[in-house]
């Protein structure tokens, strides 16, 4: 099953003219616009600096805009006191190309730490934590250390910790970025599977063999600029077209 | 509960990270015992120096004025009515010549002289205790301008030595103040740096934490608690040191410096306890607390 993004109602992330400026001179964003739906998978693609981290980061509220408003599920994040953060972070899921696993602990404990940090107490923690490892399908290695695991296997359990406590977006960059083929498949059919049961995911990547493959909306950046909006596009398509405006 | 399980969870981190550095730790505890041994010393040589002061300060508050032969008793008994009437004045005590004599030969120490005299020589004595220190020179001026008072030796009020206990007994307290600030401002400084080694050690598991929605509390709480610890574990060790030397040292102080009436006050010992471990405590968390702060924010 596949839910279809309702394009039409009030989005639940959405980027108005938003620019990014690191001080001197290095503009990161210029005024960029999107609408990201409840449901929809979005692809940000484009070449190493154009500014696909800095939208991640700006989503995940690491930083604020220059210029510009974001909202997510109704809250702008550039007016978010420091104090509100953690809790808007508990409403998004993350998952980063180096994993972020912590090595000291077990897979069930890296899984778990996202509601231990909450409070969540242990009879909701148990199933919570087992949900997300049956979800990746990591029940069995449940004991073992991030270090006894393959790339692959880490970023399972990565994005097991990213889904365990039910968030509505799934933000990802480059999760395939250091995986074989075959093993970034895997983990996209993973995100697929989020995605199926309602979860956004806003997912940055380079990895061109997958967005042309699943089809999904393609939003491409080329110097801090959307140069193409696809609804199910192609990553060449998509620089193809950015190259030819510039 | 909530509360409860993010203690339980600040408490076990701080005891893994307290032992998994052990080597930071020792080094932190080691050298905030010596401070705190150097605080607690402070603080009894601060308290044993009081009581020779207030001491000091009870015997130097009375001065004896002393009554000319031959006058007349009723000038005797109201100038003494006048000075129980003055309110700077606590307590005046009349000794006849005969009561100063028999004072006198009581000290075996003048036993020698005792025996050479013939009649008594000694002259009656008004022994006036002054409230407050500051007001002994007043009284003192009062006391020589009485007529009754013996004009070649009018009272035995020495001045020069009461000023400069006075300013003594402030100069210490400041001295005193002054060296726990330095030992403070040293201890906080080695906690900050301890703590922001552990921080160090631990960079990626806190980047993680922010990431997954901790607050900076959840995050902050198990280094101040370790700090804590370390102060505490500190504050223990100081305390069992100088329990263990405390009577000692008095012993050989006073035998050594018989002039000097330190005293061994086993009740102080509780209150240094007590002063110690909310010391270290408070030290403790104090520089936990800067030493994490720039890394914690989220």
């Amino acid at each position: 099953m596949v839910l279809t993004p309702d394009f039409e109602s009030r989005p639940l992330i959405s980027l108005q003219h938003v620019w990014k400026r690191y001080p001197p001179e290095t503009i990161a964003l210029r005024d960029v616009s999107l609408n990201i739906p409840e449901g929809d998978f979005m692809f940000l693609v484009g070449p190493s600096g154009a500014g696909k981290s800095t939208v991640v980061r700006l989503l995940i509220r690491e930083e604020r805009p220059t210029k510009g408003k974001i909202f997510v599920d109704g809250a702008e994040l550039g007016r978010m006191k420091r104090r509100q953060l953690p809790y808007y972070r508990r409403k998004i899921g993350l998952v980063f190309q180096d994993f972020k696993l912590l090595p000291s602990l077990t897979v069930y404990e890296n899984v778990a730490f996202a509601l231990r940090v909450m409070g969540d107490p242990g009879r909701v923690i148990r199933p919570k934590t087992e949900d997300a490892l049956d979800t990746v399908g990591l029940a069995d290695q449940r004991d073992k250390y991030p270090r006894e695991l393959s790339g692959g296997e880490q970023q399972r359990v990565a994005i097991a910790r990213a889904l365990v406590h039910a968030p509505r977006v799934i933000v990802a960059d480059e999760p395939t970025g250091n995986l074989d083929p075959a093993t970034a498949w895997e983990i996209m059919q993973l995100f697929l599977r989020i995605n199926a049961r309602g979860a956004t995911v806003v997912m940055a990547t380079h990895n061109r063999e997958i967005v042309d493959l699943l089809r999904r909306r393609v939003v491409a950046i080329e110097a801090g600029r959307v140069v193409r909006d696809d609804r199910s596009g192609r990553y060449h398509e998509a620089l193809a077209a950015s190259s030819v405006r510039a | 509960m909530r509360l409860w399980r993010h203690l339980q969870f600040a408490l076990s981190s701080a005891w893994q990270s307290f032992w998994r550095n052990a080597g930071v730790s020792l080094a932190a505890v080691l050298s905030i015992t010596l401070i705190l041994v150097m605080a607690g010393v402070n603080l009894l040589v601060g308290h044993a120096m009081n009581d020779v002061l207030q001491l000091l300060r009870a015997r130097v508050s009375v001065i004896s004025i002393t009554v000319a032969d031959g006058t007349p008793l009723q000038t005797v008994y109201d100038f003494q009515e006048q000075l129980r009437a003055d309110p700077r004045v606590a307590e005046v005590q009349f000794l006849t010549k005969d009561q100063v004599l028999a004072h006198f030969q009581s000290d075996p120490t003048n036993a020698r002289i005792v025996q050479q005299i013939e009649g008594n020589p000694l002259s009656a004595k008004l022994e006036v205790r002054v409230r407050d220190l500051a007001d002994v020179a007043a009284v003192d001026a009062l006391a020589r301008q009485w007529r009754g008072a013996d004009p070649s030796d009018p009272t035995d009020y020495q001045g020069d030595f009461i000023n400069r206990m006075l300013a003594l007994s402030s100069w210490l307290s400041w001295a005193g103040l002054a060296l726990l600030a330095i030992l403070v401002v040293i201890s906080v400084v080695i906690v900050m740096n301890t703590i922001r080694t552990a921080v160090y050690h631990r960079r990626q598991e806190i980047e993680v934490m922010k990431l997954v929605g901790a607050t900076e509390w959840f995050v902050r709480g198990p280094f101040v608690l370790e700090g804590v610890l370390t102060g505490v574990v500190a504050a223990g060790v100081a305390l069992g040191l100088l329990v263990v030397s405390y009577r000692p040292f008095v012993e050989r102080f006073r035998t050594d410096l018989f002039f000097v009436p330190l005293t061994y006050d086993p009740k102080f010992v509780g209150q240094l306890a007590q002063d110690l471990l909310l010391g270290g405590a408070l030290l403790g968390a104090l520089g936990s607390y800067i030493g994490v702060r720039r890394f914690v924010r989220i």
